[in-house]
């Protein structure tokens, strides 16, 4: 079944169209690593998937049912935005318990695991405003897992992470990938793209160039390190050229 | 929507502008209170202060709190709530936490020197006018994507309404001063909530005297308990409309 579901999506801001003609199926279970240029709709795609930015055109299903206003189907999704920013003040529990009453969350239902593999639990009594953005972005990482979602968003997810805590994250990912989550992940670590990756959805100039298997590509291109593949695959392509979808 | 304002008062029960401008308020009303040999005069100047202070301070918070904020809302956003019941809970919160502190601040020495009608009308214009402005620093905030504009555009909107719409009145009342102005000059100065505020006050102090037949058309208008009702309604207005505005583009907007 599709998890996530982009039919001929676009998007404009003014006369400038940040997406355009976006459609691509992702399936449970699988890793899409989005990848591109700055500035090429990676940002976008995702904040029209979470409801934050209004499509000018297309459709997005989630779970089989196209979203509209409705925001019950977010109740599916974990996000893990780039910039984690919580309220100062409030402690970390305080922050958990506010995500568990905004969740309906029981207690017993969340999944807990992250808050001891990536030291949250040392964290709970402190204030955010006492913690560094490596701090904030675990906790952001806790609160995106926590709720087991089947779809989710990570958005530059090891960017500010130490290498240890980054390696837990990218464990939990799999382990989620494992139980059948559909996860979009957003990444300039190429590396971390071709380790992880079911999919690589490449975007350039709002276009969905393709979404194929990294495996692919390094075999078209005779290359096994995909960040060098990736330039040569690319220059194979036309200016309109889609594969893979 | 209460669960999320319950977590963003509790965030602004802590936050150091919201206690300092509590204990900002306290000093100054001690300070007139305490120096000030007359209480009525004590008030009076207080009065001026706080329709000052109080939409300035007002304006800029709010800003300024919901641009610290604006992660964190974009986050809210993800999760399955609507995003009409996350602004309104963050306007009820930070509109509370503004009034606790004014309250905090004028209301308890007002009310240890001068508990009478002058001193609540204070107080519940104070209250309102923290509303409005509340209301009116979302709706800013919401419609600009730049902190430093909004913030440029929260200073215009409050030199407009203390300043700017107060020497209109005035030019007109003197320009016209040969023709009975004033039944204009009444919904005019309504339609700004300092001046509706600062009238309102005034007939309490019965400094609508000095007006002559300006302040006698006040009196005749304001001091009846339908024009107090109608006053009300209108700064009620003035919160509401900016506040349902702030939401409806808050939906329709771009995150």
């Amino acid at each position: 079944m599709n998890r996530i579901a982009f039919q001929n999506l676009g998007k404009r801001y003014g006369k400038q169209w940040a997406l355009r003609g976006v459609s691509a199926a992702f399936a449970e279970g699988e890793v899409v690593m989005v990848i591109g240029p700055n500035g090429s709709g990676k940002t976008t795609l995702i904040k029209c998937l979470l409801g934050l930015v209004r499509s000018t055109e297309g459709s997005i299903a989630v779970n089989g049912t196209v979203i509209g206003t409705d925001p019950s189907y977010r109740a599916a999704i974990g996000y893990m935005p780039q910039l984690a920013e919580f309220p100062k003040e409030l402690t970390v529990e305080q922050l958990l318990r506010m995500m568990n009453d905004i969740r309906g969350a029981r207690s017993g239902s969340t999944d807990d695991r992250l808050i001891a593999s990536l030291g949250v639990d040392a964290l709970l009594d402190k204030r955010i405003s006492n913690l560094s953005g490596g701090m904030r972005q675990k906790v952001s990482a806790v609160l995106a897992f926590r709720y087991r979602p089947n779809i989710l968003v990570l958005d530059e997810p090891t960017a500010g992470l130490d290498p240890i805590s980054a390696g837990t994250l990218l464990e939990a990912v799999l382990q989620a990938r494992r139980n059948g989550a559909t996860v979009l992940i957003t990444s300039h670590i190429m590396e971390e793209v071709q380790r992880l990756g079911d999919r690589v959805a490449y975007l350039q100039d709002g276009l969905l160039r393709f979404a194929l298997p990294p495996e692919t590509i390094t075999e078209v291109t005779g290359e096994s390190v995909l960040s060098i593949a990736l330039p040569k695959y690319l220059a194979q392509l036309s200016p309109v050229h889609v594969e893979g979808l | 929507m209460w669960k999320v304002y319950k977590y963003t008062l509790l965030d602004l029960a802590r936050n150091r502008f919201a206690l300092g401008y509590a204990f900002l308020l306290l000093l100054v009303s001690l300070g007139l209170f305490l120096l000030e040999g007359d209480d009525t005069k004590a008030l009076i100047s207080l009065t001026q202060v706080v329709l000052a202070l109080t939409p300035l301070l007002a304006l800029v918070f709010t800003i300024i709190y919901f641009y610290n904020q604006y992660e964190f809302t974009v986050l809210l956003a993800v999760q399955p709530l609507r995003r009409q019941a996350i602004l309104r809970a963050q306007f009820l919160a930070i509109t509370t936490a503004l009034v606790v502190s004014f309250l905090f601040g004028v209301g308890l020495p007002v009310i240890a020197w001068t508990s009478n009608a002058i001193g609540w009308t204070l107080l519940l214009t104070g209250t309102a006018l923290t509303a409005v402005f509340c209301a009116l620093g979302i709706s800013i905030a919401v419609r600009q994507r730049d902190r430093a504009k909004a913030v440029g555009v929260g200073l215009v909107t409050w030199v407009l309404m203390v300043l700017v719409y107060d020497s209109l009145l005035l030019w007109l009342l003197f320009t016209f001063s040969e023709y009975p102005i004033e039944p204009v000059i009444v919904p005019l100065a309504a339609l700004n909530p300092i001046d509706l505020s600062r009238i309102l006050i005034m007939l309490k102090i019965d400094l609508a005297a000095l007006l002559g037949y300006t302040g006698a058309v006040y009196q005749h208008f304001f001091g009846s308990f339908g024009g107090m009702v109608v006053s009300f309604l209108a700064l009620l207005l003035w919160t509401a409309l900016p506040a349902w505005g702030a939401v409806r583009a808050f939906v329709r907007k771009d995150l």
